[in-house]
């Protein structure tokens, strides 16, 4: 066997780590220590001329392993591999211990921290040398995508997709495009017509060939992984590589939130039905008449702990979009907006605001916290058909708003059927239903499940240009691996030992990426490479100890304890 | 207490001044700056609330804008340029008319034709007394020699045909004393409506009887020296109005009280007590007329900026009445019988429609609003601080 020969470096960080940290005596009291080849300090070890020192050490001085203490490996562990891969060396020959977010930043006695970063730096000594080779893999990439939802953010991930050439294969549950914007007459801020803009969008998709639009239908089930997934639309079986689901959301049904009377008494409307009213160019009440008083209620299902804690996030900028509309065809009609918080947020929002304020619009501020706005029917003789009661909030004023029509700002859900679709395509749910991310911030519409991106209201509530962003985000990223024809694969994976292996299935039932399957004929459980993402829940499950993880074997964890151990207690001898 | 809102109060507002209040978004950096803001009493920002909602009960309730004396601090910090010392002002020609039960504030503030009108109206009315009643001796245009007395002066009570100066002097007399008594009543029965909407109407509140003994010194207090005027920063203008304010009090006084010994047919020296106080309350005038127009001509500060209608009506009466005055005395002294009596008749039909007009009605009413809202804003800290006391006794 080859001899170990370990290079270590210790990483200043500027000040970061070497105020805290003696760095200098770390690398001398470790460069002691079995298999260690050489042990060094360096300023910025991240840098270009930190990498080169690694790159002409394991030439000059034949090192086999690296360990760099430094900082977290999720910043710079890829970095390093690179650095090893230059050299000729095999990426996963390396560990990272971070000594500064867990140490330097978090500790405030010098000598202690010293301590602490020797024996880390000491556990990913002993780990390092049980590193085995291991070998990048990738899989073909199918380049037909599904995208599931045919509202605007399908429609436009669909036209990015198929304006690059690619077949994309549109699913969509009704008999129409268009989901919600289907039903908007003007959008805010800058009251464009919805109707027109989705006429584009819709006239684009059918003339264009690469797109094949299933209606009425629905998806049931997805089998495969990226690049090679299959499903049912329709008894027409379909292939493709990637799948973005773009499914939308719904608004809540006010009914069951009695204070608003809704259903009970006639002229109490939805922001939904309102609009429909928009279209039709008429504001109107049961009657017929002209209303003198319009109530618009903000946050209804929105942002308190009885329906949904979140905010719609839409429905503000909808209200004054109404105000204004309503000001201009009934110019001598009260509004009065009843809101919460008035959010107004992003290009053009808070102008609007200022635009509906500068037409009279009486804007009155209740507390989710106090008595929530309630309509009540006028008594007879009164001036309007009902009254909202509140609790106006900056004038300390318990009022009653006069009001002939009652718009109420239902807030958005996730679909009922989100849990169905979520199964179907291998994704998680967050409290709310809407679907997770793989990361909130930077990366915004892809999912734990490679492949599959989400897109528009169905990650949470969203308004047009936010979703037309991911929409075309998402079919980037598709595009991109198209266009590479096909992606490295996740190598860390677990492995069966089909000899230990009992073919209990506990593996099967834990695993939370469907990656491992039962093969009834040798009554062993087998590990899809491309579906696992090595996280290790099987291993760890496993009673007979048939499941290893790759770059985290048994050997190599308990060894990285007894380095920690062993220096530990060295130091307490000391 | 549940209030409804009133849709038409903006409406109303309109012919007032500033007629958009929605600029505000209460942030409440006028609270913060102005200098008479106290503890637990937002002010002035309160009102604008109460417009901007409409709640038309509450505020002819409130006496706030009667407490502020527009230094316009507020308008300066105002990050949403909202105005809030105009909106003030505003609300002080509103209440104005609010408090008038006889509905003529109203008139003069929302129709120009109304206000002329009835300015007009009291002109010819103290023309046509002079002309049926007292017209001029004939001889004053053929022998004015016969008007002069010792020292050179014109004779000021003899001018009149076919009366004693005795008998002039009373006529002049009863003149004035019909207009001040009516002038008191209309604006006391103003200030009886002004307790009835302030007071009586706030169910939220019970003033004990002792408050208003107790109390009591605030009026008088704030009636003669405006103490809340005087923690404003820009103090010159509290030192600008006590000087208008003396020296319109003492030319009324003298004028009304005491017009047989001010009124008199010899010419007394220049330092004789009533040519002095005389000087002092023209200085006075003049010097605040001068200042104040030039201030509303070049917009000189922000309480300048926006001038009404009333505010320029103001400045013009007062003007011409003082004119007047100055130009009487020039006359009596330089020995001119004729010009002397025509410049006293224009000056009465001048001051007699301005007293008439603006005291119980228009801008010169908040000389008895302004005492009595500080009064009744005693009165009202005083209950809400009973009723405090007695709710803290009572957690305890």
């Amino acid at each position: 066997m080859e001899e170990i020969r370990i290079g270590v470096y210790v990483c200043w960080c500027g000040t970061n780590i070497a105020k805290m940290v003696d760095v200098e005596k770390v690398s001398e009291e470790i460069a002691s220590l079995p298999n260690v080849a050489l042990s060094k300090t360096y300023k910025y070890m991240c840098s270009d001329p930190g990498q080169d020192l690694i790159v002409k050490d394991i030439k000059e001085n034949k090192l086999n392993r690296i360990v760099v203490a430094a900082c977290s490996p999720r910043i710079h562990e890829l970095t390093f591999r690179k650095a090893l891969e230059n050299a000729g060396l095999n990426p996963y020959m390396f560990e990272m211990a971070n000594i500064r977010e867990q140490v330097s930043w978090v500790h405030l006695d010098r000598d202690a921290a010293t301590k602490k970063a020797k024996s880390l730096l000491a556990a990913a000594i002993n780990k390092v040398q049980f590193h085995e080779a291991l070998e990048k893999r990738s899989v073909e990439i199918d380049s037909k995508t599904m995208i599931i939802g045919g509202g605007v953010a399908g429609i436009s991930a669909a036209l990015e997709i198929a304006n690059s050439g690619r077949q994309v294969y549109l699913i969509e549950k009704s008999d129409k495009l268009g989901g919600h914007a289907k039903n908007i007459d003007l959008t805010f801020p800058y009251f464009q017509s919805a109707q027109q803009m989705l006429a584009m969008m819709i006239k684009s998709v059918e003339n264009n060939e690469k797109i094949e639009v299933f209606f009425n239908s629905e998806v049931d089930e997805v089998f495969g992984y990226i690049g090679n997934f299959k499903s049912t639309i329709n008894n027409r079986e379909l292939e493709f590589g990637n799948v973005i689901v773009a499914t939308g959301l719904k608004s809540i049904d006010p009914t069951n939130l009695g204070n608003y009377a809704y259903n009970r008494l006639p002229d109490v409307l939805t922001s939904v039905e309102f609009e429909k009213m928009l279209q039709k160019g008429e504001i109107l009440t049961k009657e017929g008449k002209t209303p003198k008083n319009i109530a618009v209620i903000h946050c209804v299902g929105s942002r308190n702990e009885i329906t949904h804690e979140y905010c719609s996030r839409n429905c503000c900028m909808t209200a004054l979009k109404f105000s204004n509309q309503i000001k201009s065809t009934l110019p001598d009609t009260n509004v009065f907006e009843l809101y919460s918080d008035m959010r107004a947020f992003g290009k053009g929002c808070e102008e609007l605001y200022t635009k509906t304020s500068r037409q009279g619009v009486v804007f009155l501020m209740f507390d989710q916290k106090d008595e929530m706005p309630t309509v009540v029917k006028a008594s007879k003789g009164s001036d309007c058909s009902m009254y909202v009661i509140m609790e106006e909030r900056l004038s300390g004023e318990s009022v009653e708003v006069p009001a002939d029509l009652v718009v109420l700002m239902v807030g958005v859900e996730a679909q009922e059927d989100a849990k169905k679709i979520a199964h179907a395509v291998g994704i998680s749910m967050c409290g709310n239903d809407f679907y997770i991310e793989k990361h909130p911030k930077l990366d915004p519409v892809a999912t734990t499940t490679d492949g599959v991106y989400i897109v528009g209201g169905c990650q949470g509530p969203k308004d047009i240009p936010d979703s037309v962003s991911q929409a075309k985000a998402a079919a980037a990223r598709v595009l991109a691996t198209i266009n590479q024809g096909k992606v490295f694969v996740e190598v860390t994976t677990a492995v069966v030992n089909e000899d230990q292996c009992c073919g209990c299935q506990t593996c099967v039932n834990v695993c939370p990426y469907t990656a491992i399957s039962y093969n009834e004929e040798k009554n062993v459980s087998y590990v899809n490479e491309i579906l696992c993402k090595g996280c290790g829940t099987c291993g760890s499950a496993c009673p007979s100890g048939a499941i290893a993880s790759k770059h985290f074997t048994d050997k190599q964890i308990m060894s990285q304890i007894e380095g920690l151990m062993e220096m530990y207690i060295a130091e307490e001898a000391l | 207490m549940r209030y409804t809102i009133n849709t038409d109060l903006k409406k109303e507002l309109k012919s007032y001044g500033i007629s958009e209040w929605n600029d505000c978004f209460h942030c409440g950096n006028c609270t913060a700056i102005c200098p008479l803001t106290e503890n637990g009493f937002l002010f002035p920002r309160k009102g604008i609330r109460q417009i901007q909602m409409g709640l038309k009960d509450k505020l002819t309730m409130n006496v706030d804008p009667w407490l502020c004396y527009y230094c316009g601090e507020c308008s300066q910090t105002c990050p949403r340029d909202a105005n809030p010392g105009e909106l003030m002002m505003t609300l002080r020609r509103y209440l104005t008319s609010v408090y008038d039960w006889t509905g003529l504030s109203k008139k003069f503030y929302t129709s120009h034709k109304w206000e002329y009108g009835f300015l007009g109206f009291f002109a010819l009315l103290v023309i046509a007394l002079f002309a049926v009643f007292l017209p001029p001796a004939k001889a004053i245009f053929t022998n004015p020699e016969l008007f002069i007395n010792d020292q050179g002066g014109v004779m000021i009570n003899s001018l009149v045909n076919g009366i004693t100066n005795i008998e002039f002097l009373h006529f002049v007399e009863i003149g004035d004393l019909t207009m001040a008594i009516l002038v008191a009543l209309l604006l006391i029965s103003n200030i009886l409506n002004m307790y009835n909407k302030v007071i009586l109407k706030d169910k939220s509140i019970r003033i004990p009887l002792y408050s208003y003994f107790v109390e009591a010194w605030h009026l008088l207090f704030n009636f003669v020296a405006q103490p809340k005027f005087s923690k404003c920063d820009k103090k010159n203008y509290w030192i600008g109005h006590l000087l208008l304010m003396t020296s319109y009090t003492i030319m009324f006084t003298v004028i009304v009280a005491l017009l047989p010994k001010f009124q008199i047919e010899e010419v007394k020296p220049w330092y004789n007590w009533q040519r002095i106080l005389g000087y002092y309350a023209t200085f006075g005038l003049l010097f605040f007329l001068v200042y104040t127009a030039i201030g509303r001509f070049k917009k000189s500060d922000v309480k300048f900026e926006y001038s009404h209608v009333s505010d320029w009506l103001f400045l013009i009466l007062l003007g011409l009445t003082t004119i007047t005055g100055i130009l009487i005395h020039i006359f009596r002294l330089t020995g001119l019988p004729v010009a002397t009596y025509f410049t006293f008749v224009i000056h009465l039909a001048i001051l007699v429609p301005m007293i008439v007009v603006e005291v119980p009605f228009s801008k010169w009413s908040h000389l008895a609003y302004r005492p009595f809202a500080a009064y009744f804003s005693r009165l009202k800290k005083a209950a809400y601080k009973r009723n405090h006391k007695i709710e803290i006794a009572q957690a305890a």
